[in-house]
């Protein structure tokens, strides 16, 4: 339970401002990603490629790539933020203040929610002006967030347990961008042979992609209830997960 | 004046199973005392500094403040703790002032409550004039007073220093000592860990030596010389530990 509620702001506070303090680091490039590939794949592209469930491939691939930009903004900034204090030294000042594991892993999930959000948000105008028809504006606002919240706690988690730049960026390269690219963003799971549809299953970022590609485009490779009940969970467990590696002090308390 | 603000009993800490960091050390610092921790590096005084602050977590034993468990009620025991520690930290996205201000938040205080204090320790401790400096623009010395103005910064009744004045020049290490001693006066409780035997000797009304992980004497500085029988207090750590400072 939350008790020191001034604490918590500060630092939930702290979090948002460190990374709108470098925005040009963490809030253009996701912006510029996105319109390279509206260029490329809906200008240079489209008229080779043909449509996917009666959507133009421009459209299609929109979800993905919003979901792919919240994905890494809100990993990124929990795992950097946990494992840039650690180097630098300042968080052994933060685990001394009256703040309680759960108050300091929420804090710093919401700092990673935010900048999850901020980034959906804006790619989702750059969708619309794009001439993306949202058909379900509240689920699609609710999943943006959810998976930002989910990934900012797995952010967190993966920042406290690594020791060096290196160990975080090999996850990001090599377990985050793996799973967005195969979770369906520029192609229907349903294009796969069995064993690569049976593999999406299993993959959270599938869940995350078809969901936002239902609520805003209609279309989507699996029920929408069911993957809305999967994000919801995946948050629940990921959120449970970083909270008890704070309560654990495993790797920030000796 | 009797009252206990820490209260240390059989700490002892074990890393990797194997290396004892601490063995079985007790130790009470009344309030407003000002106590002195020394001994050789590696001895076991940063461990039981962050043991207080419960950064480390005791293999064995444990540690109180003001008669409150550091485990228990740790929102109690840490609000009455300030801490300036050994490596000084880098916070590079914010000015000193806001480092200040989130500092006092974090200890439940507003930043409309903390103002005073705030514009008070940095004038106290020479910043003022850059308090809208980023810590990078720093040097080594505004970094170190930075450090303890942090510490200060919720107006705690304990203060710890770990080495404070480690790397600072010789004018701004007799002006922090100046500091320290009105701090004292004010009424703090400060416990010291310095590898600078005369800065015990002139700060401390009682010093402890540890030496692998345990404490081997402790006394006040007069006493100390006098049951040794040596007129420095350098000498009295050299027979303690057994060996020179920087072994």
């Amino acid at each position: 339970m939350i008790k020191n509620w001034i604490g918590f702001y500060t630092l939930s506070s702290r979090e948002i401002l460190r990374f709108f303090t470098v925005w040009k680091q963490t809030i253009i490039p996701g912006i510029v990603t996105t319109l390279l590939y509206i260029f490329v794949f809906g200008v240079a592209l489209e008229d080779r490629i043909s449509e996917i469930d009666g959507v133009s491939y421009k459209m299609y691939i929109l979800p993905g790539l919003l979901m792919m930009n919240v994905i890494t903004n809100s990993v990124a900034n929990t795992a950097s933020s946990m494992l840039q204090m650690k180097l630098l030294q300042t968080l052994p000042e933060l685990l001394i203040t009256p703040l309680s594991s759960l108050e300091l892993s929420l804090s710093f999930i919401i700092g990673g929610t935010v900048r999850g959000f901020v980034n959906g948000i804006l790619i989702l105008f750059i969708c619309i002006m794009a001439g993306m028809q949202i058909q379900d504006p509240i689920s699609t606002i609710f999943i943006i967030f959810i998976v930002s919240w989910s990934f900012s706690s797995l952010g967190l988690f993966i920042g406290q347990m690594s020791d060096s730049w290196d160990q975080l960026a090999l996850i990001q390269n090599f377990v985050l961008t793996p799973l967005s690219f195969l979770g369906g963003i520029f192609y229907s799971v349903q294009m796969l042979p069995e064993w690569g549809l049976t593999i999406s299953k299993i993959n959270p970022v599938f869940y995350t992609i078809n969901s936002l590609r239902y609520s805003t485009l209609g279309v989507s490779d699996a029920p929408f209830i069911s993957s809305m009940v999967f994000i919801v969970l995946f948050a629940l467990l990921l959120t449970t997960l970083a909270v008890k590696t704070m309560e654990s002090g495993k790797k920030i308390r000796f | 004046m009797n009252e206990i603000a820490i209260y240390i009993n059989n700490l002892h800490k074990k890393y990797d199973q194997t290396v004892y960091a601490v063995q079985g050390i007790d130790l009470s610092i009344r309030k407003g005392e000002f106590y002195g921790l020394l001994g050789p590096n590696g001895a076991g005084k940063s461990t039981t500094i962050n043991a207080i602050t419960s950064l480390v977590r005791p293999t064995e034993g444990n540690i109180k403040v003001f008669d409150r468990d550091i485990v228990s009620d740790f929102r109690y025991a840490r609000s009455k703790i300030g801490i300036s520690p050994q490596e000084i930290s880098n916070d590079w996205f914010f000015p000193v002032e806001q480092l200040l201000y989130f500092q006092a938040g974090f200890y439940g205080i507003t930043k409309k409550d903390a103002k005073e204090r705030i514009d008070f320790i940095l004038h106290k401790v020479g910043l003022y004039n850059h308090k809208d400096k980023k810590m990078r623009q720093l040097s080594g010395g505004m970094k170190r007073r930075l450090q303890i103005a942090r510490a200060l910064a919720h107006n705690p009744e304990i203060l710890i220093l770990d080495e404070p004045t480690a790397g600072v020049d010789v004018a701004l290490r007799h002006d922090l000592w100046n500091f320290l001693q009105e701090l004292h006066k004010e009424g703090k409780t400060i416990l010291l860990t310095t590898h600078y035997i005369d800065e015990a000797e002139l700060l401390c009304e009682r010093v402890g030596i540890i030496n692998n992980g345990k404490l081997v004497a402790e006394d006040t500085v007069s006493n100390l010389k006098a049951s040794t029988n040596k007129s420095k207090l350098e000498d009295v750590f050299l027979e303690l530990t057994g060996r020179k400072l920087d072994d």
